[in-house]
């Protein structure tokens, strides 16, 4: 994994050839900077997670890979090409942005028609769309007449309407059922099977270490980090182990000595950095030495994301980036 | 990932043509139009004011027929009446105009709109023209529908116009081109605007608010300026009797032209400079 230090220069991608580069991006909307020199590349045949807190500016950039609103600085390209030199886009990049986005008046069929129509796709996509989101009995409803969760599904739809080699979803397993949520999960993780190149954002970091492969974290605006999910894991869930002893100096002396990076976590409390809850057990046995209490404290991910944002997004420019492992 | 799997076309589509861009738009925009309630709602009460207005006006005339003097007859317009209805429907059409650039704003399809033709230019003259297809169809038919129904009202007092008389097709043709024009600007003040209350209230200033005012204005300055009012402009083009406070037919069709083209220049660039 790697934590971006503090001139923005984006790691690795971790996978096969970059797709999507966003280079030095930044928009500005008025005094709000909302992307702030953003550098990134997602790659395909991969499921990349674009993770950040609300605000964090996920649907801004996103906004800029599809042309929507322009860059006040840097540039983004799909396949090298800015989107806006692409001819009938929806060929090369299916994107859901906002769900709600459709003609309350129109039906689910009706306004996936009007978006095939203006990128010359044949009609009959549109049934198999639906079909493949599971609204095929849907067609003839209003959309104004969908549910949430039926919404999500025709947004989707709208995004694959192109069979697309590229992919953004913003957010789409809002308003989605349990059910839902895993189609979801599974359909991005089978697109991205198929050697596309899918990017879908959300703030939930146990949704993405479901789903995604590859993570881009922002906050404010910035990139804070990227890496792949088990790299995520490896890092959060590092060798923390928690012992309570009466004799905790001496316990610190030993464990010392044996290499691990110790900590006292109050009169009697100790925290063990670099050494697994078994052998401190074997060493304070074989010392002699009382444990009343022994337990690996795991981070989760969610506690390594917060802590990730947090930071990065209360204090600006004077506290240094930690220093990840290398991708 | 896996090399297994069928990759996703590796294959480079040569790019489509600006032309094709502009049909696709087009019929897209189209589906568009046809698939909403608010279209038909539209273009119906269109219709009706246009033929409805124009036969009330007419047949009010001709019940007050032999009350006229000679002098009010030789200076009577048999297509004044018959097109006072265009009063009014130019309004229902420019309500529609608005909504086929603000109801993608108020709906938020306008991302979806954009994503899918980044060329902005070039969809914003294909729902410029299709939107003109629309009026120009519904404009004509309503435009003759209004001239025979009139005349035939007229014909007891054999003060009827037959369509071969001179200057009538121009006249009725000129109806449903200042129809389609006003219905341009329309689009192109939605497209300014994107706001369906704001785009209709300067619409109709313009159209309803401004000739009063200016009629306001102390002599000459007021008929020399009413001439050129996309109103004034757009009632020269459908009259068959030469009134000295209108321009002539060409000149009408000219000045409104003027302003749909002026509209069109600062929608694109207000299209393609913004966010969406």
């Amino acid at each position: 994994m790697t934590v971006i230090s503090a001139d923005g220069q984006a790691g690795g991608s971790g996978g096969s050839r970059p797709v999507i580069e966003v280079r030095h991006l930044t928009k500005r909307y008025g005094p709000i900077l909302a992307v702030d020199d953003l550098s990134f590349t997602v790659a395909a045949g991969q499921v990349t997670g674009f993770l950040g807190p609300n605000g964090s500016g996920k649907s801004t950039t996103m906004r800029m890979i599809v042309g929507l609103d322009a860059p006040t600085a840097g540039q983004v390209t799909v396949d090298g090409q800015s989107y806006g030199q692409l001819r009938f886009p929806l060929r090369d990049v299916g994107a859901l942005l906002d769900a709600g986005a459709v003609h309350p008046g129109r039906t689910a069929r009706d306004h996936l028609a009007w978006l095939a129509a203006s990128n010359q796709i044949p009609s009959g996509r549109v049934d198999e769309v639906l079909g493949i989101v599971g609204l095929a009995g849907a067609a003839r409803r209003r959309a104004g007449e969908l549910s949430l969760g039926m919404g999500q599904r025709l947004g989707i739809a709208a995004a694959l309407l192109g069979d697309p080699p590229v992919l953004i979803f913003d957010e789409p397993v809002n308003g989605l059922d349990p059910e839902g949520i895993l189609w979801v999960r599974k359909l991005l993780q089978s697109l991205a099977a198929e050697g596309r190149t899918v990017l879908v954002s959300s703030h939930l970091m146990s949704e993405m270490a479901l789903t995604a492969d590859h993570l881009i974290i922002i906050g404010r605006g910035r990139l804070l980090a990227t890496g792949t999910v088990a790299e995520f894991i490896e890092r959060s869930e590092g060798h923390h182990v928690h012992a309570q002893s009466p004799d905790a100096a001496a316990l610190a002396g030993l464990l010392r000595q044996k290499g691990a990076i110790v900590t006292a976590d109050g009169t009697e409390g100790l925290s063990v950095t670099g050494m697994e809850s078994r052998d401190v057990g074997i060493i304070a046995a074989q010392a002699g030495l009382t444990l009343y209490e022994l337990a690996t404290q795991r981070a989760s991910l969610e506690d390594a994301f917060m802590e990730l944002t947090h930071e990065h997004g209360e204090y600006r420019a004077p506290t240094p980036a930690p220093q990840g492992t290398p991708a | 990932m896996s090399q297994t799997l069928a990759p996703v076309r590796a294959t480079a589509r040569p790019p489509a043509s600006l032309r094709r861009v502009f049909a696709a738009a087009a019929r897209s925009e189209w589906i568009k139009l046809r698939t909403v309630r608010s279209t038909i709602w539209a273009l119906v009460l269109t219709v009706v004011f246009a033929i409805g207005l124009g036969a009330l006006f007419t047949a009010i005339e001709v019940s007050r027929w032999d009350h006229q003097t000679l002098t009010g007859l030789n200076r009577f317009d048999p297509l004044l009446y018959s097109f006072a209805g265009l009063n009014l429907a130019q309004l229902s059409i420019g309500v529609l105009g608005v909504l086929v650039m603000t109801s993608e704003y108020s709906t938020r399809t306008i991302k979806l709109t954009l994503g899918a033709t980044p060329q902005r230019s070039v969809l914003l003259a294909a729902k410029v023209a299709t939107f003109s297809a629309v009026v120009a169809v519904v404009g004509l038919a309503s435009c003759f529908a209004a001239f025979w129904v009139c005349q035939a009202l007229l014909a007891p007092k054999h003060a009827g116009l037959s369509i071969s008389d001179p200057g009538v097709l121009r006249a009725v043709i000129g109806g449903a081109v200042h129809l389609m024009l006003v219905g341009a600007i329309a689009v192109g003040l939605g497209a300014l605007i994107r706001r369906t209350a704001g785009a209709v209230a300067v619409l109709f200033a313009v159209l309803l608010v401004l000739p009063g005012l200016v009629t306001l204005l102390p002599a000459p300055w007021n008929n020399d300026i009413t001439k050129y009012l996309p109103n004034s402009a757009g009632a020269a083009m459908s009259a068959v009797v030469r009134f000295p406070n209108l321009l002539s037919p060409a000149g009408g069709l000219i000045v409104l032209c003027a302003y749909t083209a002026a509209t069109m220049i600062l929608a694109a660039v207000a299209l393609t400079r913004r966010d969406a």
